[in-house]
């Protein structure tokens, strides 16, 4: 029963702080509201008794990513969104569509699944800690984690290779205007 | 003490009907017409070598009708000033600017323009510089009345006798103020005077590409309240991310028109007054001004002052570089600890000053032709201790501690770079110049009282960044020891004269003008007095090595970090009572 | 899940708060007192013998100042940002263990007040989002110097957080857990900083870097950013910042003791684990000391050799530790 609660409690959360990342108008808000959204989204993973995961889920994003977005709204000075529905007009209605589209496929699961009188199994002993994390990862999923780390190690040198350039052009466009 | 004399060749001749020479009694050098200025100060800064301005002031000859602009040029290489002088209508003072040939005249021109109105055409940045901007009128000229005005000299005749009013009972405000014609304190906008301020600084350094490359820059004020800027400074700052694209110093927040009260002083009042200067050094100030006026009175003090007077000199020079080294350990973010250590040096100092002269800051020693007292024989036996024991220990002690500090190198060295031709244009002195590699120090360039005596080396490092500029002052630290001992050893027996003359309230000043300068521990401190033999200076004007000294601190600064800005700052070594006066 | 159990976490809870409160309040005048005698002076010697009622009369005081929000403020954020930086600061210390187990009351109780398998993945994923507080206080204050302070603990935090965490794994693989509880255990023999001190060295110098302290107190750099990004604060909410400080040096030094000191281990410690937390208290006020030394003596770096600092040296030699620990654990079986 106390488990159930805390569910609901959480799961409340999850989904107000989704809807106050949308409904924000300060970018900070918004962003804190994700913060808390990864909160609780880590606060379920260690319901389902993945720890591990959960730890992962604050550390990689509410600890880096989400304070590197914070880092890029404070430093541009872009809290205030404006009032128009920013740059491409047709991004709202596609938004309404797709989002109806997902909660229509969520609920068809949802109920299809209720139907079929399936329960879950409770999880094998230790699953979810980092021993049985790392197995699997470096065992069952090897090529697709090497994959992804050599896609963000492209994304990494994509990045600098951008900066570099922009910082030459200025550096000779200076020189050019001293002479 | 014999007037400067003019070493140069006949400049009269070189520039016929435009120069001549300045034949007014007691005075010296050269007058130029105010068209041929530029061409004289291009010549005399590429025929004949005087390459270093020291100062530009001005006076207001009000009975005569005439603003003049007098100017100091020495050589680098050592040797007496060339005094020349141009004079415009007072109705209409416009001269020339030299910052184009000596780029050091900047501030001493905008001072000038301050507080005397004269108009410097050229100039790059002409306003004011110790008063606000609102600041109605130029109140070192002599017509200029302040509110609450009582009279020409101290003590005021308003006070004993004749009709008077108070200013403020016309003033409909009755406070303190009187306010500029056509202001209305109720609508102005505080914002205005920063307006003025910041468009400047964003006008010199808006360059056209950053435009299109969106790259913001950000203008931060450093001060007037900062815990940093050693006083009420305030730096504006241009910065790109954490670089500093430009500078600008603003100052005056602490500006009392020393030299204005100066003119309203008798001359002897002067002297506890230039205490107050800066605050630190007090005996190198007093030194300064007696000197000048000696100059006038054509005293010679005796002997064992003499002595005394170098000595106060000296140690007041290692009060003062332990000081500036400590705060500046403190401006690298050191949490006071060896500002501490170097302070309680500082302290045993105090006790010999105390002991001699009854103040442990507020000296007020000198008199024209001596000292005023000895120095007790207790003080005497402490102060030989340490000069031959205690500082010389504790000295090293600080260079062992900080010297090779891998972090104090790490953010000094490079930092705040300041090249020997910069640091000459811009008329910079004292431990700034030298540690840009310019060997140049008044005791040696142009001997004062007994320093052609002492045996000591003009210390001079040649890097020009900040760690240099701390080890410079180690360096000095360390010579003015040798000084020290010297003096200690050399001075006459006790019971020897110690004031030529006897005392006196009150001294006749002889009409004329005099330039006396010494070697502070700042740099090199003018007093430039103008007598017309009455109780009180005419002109009393102070080249104060901080102020002028600041004038590279843009140079220095652009290039660096935000954080570098502080430490730059501190290894000047300002103090604000000085700078804004 | 019984009600005694239950009860036994809670006073664990409180016990454990009330010690670090005390401890934060008591360090400020232990750090005042050092600082004092580095520095030729005294100290706080007037409120009470030795100055000991000096944290009382700071608190008495900062709690009776006005709380001043700046008109221009994001008030919400800016009331938040001070309890955003302390709590992460105080439920980090829920994992650190102060000892084996001991019988009170005749009632078996370990002395710490959770035992995870995933213990320092915790305490890593509690400092990652303390840098929240630290940023959302300068960005709220709506002040130049304090946004710039915010700007730079994020990037700073961030960069050392790295090194952090890989000088973290060097116990972890020689131990093979990521338990407190079994690190201390595994270092019955040795000390990890004996078999590990590039790691205990790092961990040292970045946590000083996370606790923005001296040499790397860039965000609140008096000097140039008067006092960074708690520039605008006063009162309480100041005290709460100054808390999360001070909590976090002692958690820092804790961790340094468990981690590569020991932690409660220490001799006699197995006849009686009442010893344990002795040790552990002991070996923190090392830990403390050393940081209060650093900050009288040490000038601060500036901000682009902190980065190349933590980027170019620390990270890269945190890594290779990690590499050399693993192949050695590996060839060792």
């Amino acid at each position: 029963m106390a488990f159930m609660t805390l569910f609901i409690i959480t799961g409340a959360v999850a989904v107000a702080a989704a809807l106050g990342l949308l409904f924000a108008r300060n970018a900070v808000y918004a962003a804190l509201f994700l913060v808390l959204n990864m909160f609780a989204l880590a606060v379920l993973y260690l319901m389902l008794g993945a720890p591990f995961i959960a730890m992962v889920q604050i550390t990689v994003y509410a600890g880096a990513i989400m304070v590197l977005f914070l880092f890029v709204i404070m430093l541009l000075g872009a809290e205030q969104l404006k009032e128009d529905g920013g740059p491409i007009a047709w991004q709202r209605p596609l938004a309404l569509v797709l989002g109806v589209a997902l909660l229509l496929e969520v609920t068809y699961f949802v109920f299809a699944a209720l139907g079929t009188g399936v329960r879950l199994l409770p999880p094998p002993e230790g699953f979810g800690d980092p021993h049985a994390v790392g197995l699997t990862l470096f065992q069952q999923y090897l090529l697709p984690f090497e994959v992804t780390s050599v896609l963000l190690l492209v994304a990494m040198v994509g990045a600098i290779v951008l900066v570099k350039n922009g910082r030459a052009r200025a550096a000779s466009s200076s020189e050019a205007g001293e002479q | 003490m014999a007037q400067p004399t003019v070493a140069a060749p006949d400049l009269a001749a070189r520039f016929p009907e435009m120069v001549t020479p300045d034949t007014r009694k007691g005075y010296s050098g050269y007058i130029v017409k105010a068209e041929a200025l530029l061409d004289f100060a291009k010549a005399l800064k590429e025929e004949f070598g005087y390459d270093y301005l020291s100062s530009v002031t001005g006076v207001d000859y009000l009975p005569q009708g005439l603003m003049e602009v007098v100017y100091h040029a020495y050589k680098i290489t050592g040797g007496p000033p060339l005094v020349f002088k141009v004079q415009v209508p007072r109705d209409n003072p416009v001269v020339p600017s030299v910052t184009s040939i000596w780029p050091g005249a900047n501030f001493q021109e905008r001072e000038a323009w301050d507080l005397l109105g004269i108009r410097f055409e050229g100039h790059p940045n002409l306003k004011r510089i110790l008063l606000w901007e609102g600041f109605w009128g130029h109140p070192l000229r002599k017509d200029w009345r302040e509110p609450y005005y009582e009279g020409e000299h101290k003590p005021f005749k308003s006070r004993t006798a004749g009709p008077h009013f108070w200013h403020e009972d016309h003033n409909p405000f009755g406070k303190n103020v009187d306010y500029p014609p056509g202001f209305d304190p109720y609508t102005w906008e505080p914002e205005t005077a920063d307006q003025i301020l910041y468009e400047s600084v964003i006008q010199r350094t808006r360059k056209p590409e950053q435009e299109e490359l969106h790259s913001e820059q950000v203008v931060v004020n450093l001060g007037p309240q900062h815990p940093s800027t050693h006083g009420v400074f305030r730096m504006i700052a241009t910065l790109d991310g954490e670089t500093v694209v430009a500078l600008e110093p603003v100052m005056g927040y602490l500006h009392r028109n020393h030299e204005k009260i100066g003119e309203r002083n008798t001359w002897i009042m002067n002297i506890p007054y230039t205490d107050r200067l800066d605050y630190i050094t007090a005996m190198s100030n007093n030194f300064g001004y007696v000197l000048a006026v000696e100059k006038l009175m054509g005293l010679e003090p005796p002997e064992r002052a003499q002595y005394l007077r170098v000595i106060m000199a000296e140690l007041t020079r290692i009060v003062n570089h332990l000081w500036a080294i400590g705060f500046l350990l403190n401006d690298l973010g050191a949490f006071f600890t060896p500002a501490l250590y170097a302070i309680e040096e500082r302290e045993l100092i105090l006790d010999v000053f105390e002991a001699a002269s009854g103040s442990r800051m507020m000296n007020n020693y000198m008199r024209f032709g001596g000292v005023v007292r000895d120095i007790p024989e207790d003080a005497w036996d402490m102060l030989v201790k340490l000069v031959h024991d205690r500082l010389p220990r504790k000295i090293d002690e600080l260079d062992r501690f900080l010297t090779h500090n891998e972090l104090i190198k790490s953010r000094t060295q490079g930092v705040g770079v300041l090249t020997p031709e910069q640091a000459i244009a811009l008329s910079t002195s004292g431990p700034v110049l030298r540690a840009s590699g310019v060997p140049y120090d008044v005791r040696r360039a142009e001997p004062y009282g007994i320093y052609d005596r002492f045996d000591f080396d003009v210390a001079v490092r040649y890097h020009g960044d900040v760690y240099d500029r701390y080890l410079i002052r180690l360096d000095e630290a360390r010579q003015s020891l040798r000084i020290l001992q010297q003096a200690v050893r050399d001075i006459p027996e006790r019971g020897a004269p110690i004031l030529a003359g006897k005392p006196q309230y009150q001294v006749r000043v002889p009409a004329g003008e005099a330039y006396g300068r010494v070697e502070g521990p700042k740099g090199e401190l003018g007093f430039y007095v103008v007598s017309t033999g009455k109780a009180n200076p005419w002109r009393y004007h102070v080249r104060a090595p901080s102020f002028i000294n600041l004038t590279a601190l843009e140079a220095m600064s652009i290039g660096n970090k935000v954080a570098d800005l502080v430490v730059i700052l501190g290894s000047i070594d300002i103090v604000l009572g000085e700078v804004d006066r | 899940m019984d009600t005694t159990l239950l009860l036994e976490w809670t006073i664990k809870a409180v016990i454990l708060i009330f010690i670090l409160l005390t401890g934060f309040a008591y360090l400020t005048l232990m750090e005042r007192k050092v600082l004092a005698r580095i520095q030729v002076r005294l100290g706080p010697n007037r409120a009470g013998p030795y100055g000991l009622l000096q944290p009382v009369a700071d608190g008495i005081k900062l709690l009776f100042k006005e709380s001043i929000i700046p008109a221009k403020a994001d008030k919400v954020i800016f009331v938040l940002a001070p309890l955003i930086t302390v709590i992460p600061a105080l439920v980090i210390n829920a994992v650190l263990p102060w000892g084996r187990t001991v019988t009170v009351f005749g009632r078996q109780v370990s002395l710490y007040v959770a035992n995870i398998n995933v213990a320092l993945l915790y305490v890593m994923a509690i400092a990652s989002i303390a840098v929240y507080g630290v940023t959302l206080a300068g960005w709220s204050s709506n002040n130049k110097y304090a946004l710039l302070g915010g700007l730079r603990s994020a990037a700073q935090m961030i960069s050392y957080e790295l090194a952090l965490g890989l000088s973290l794994l060097g116990p972890v693989l020689l131990a093979g857990s990521l338990s407190l509880v079994d690190i201390v255990e595994a270092q019955r023999r040795m000390w990890y900083i004996v078999y590990q001190p590039l790691a205990a060295v790092i961990f040292f110098i970045t946590s000083v870097a996370e606790l923005n302290r001296a040499p790397f107190d860039l965000p609140e750099a008096e000097q140039e950013l008067t006092a960074g990004y708690h520039t605008e604060y006063s009162g309480m909410k100041f005290a709460l910042f100054y808390m999360a400080e001070y909590v976090k040096m002692i958690t820092v030094s804790a961790l340094f003791a468990v981690l590569f000191l020991g932690g409660y281990l220490g001799p006699f410690e197995s006849q009686y684990p009442w010893l344990g937390p002795i040790y552990l208290v002991l070996k923190i006020l090392v830990g403390l000391y050393v940081l209060i030394w650093l900050r009288a003596t040490l000038p601060r770096f500036r901000y682009d050799q902190l980065m190349r600092l933590g980027w170019k040296v620390l990270f890269p030699l945190a890594l290779l530790n990690v590499v050399v620990t693993a192949v050695i654990v590996v060839l060792m079986g």
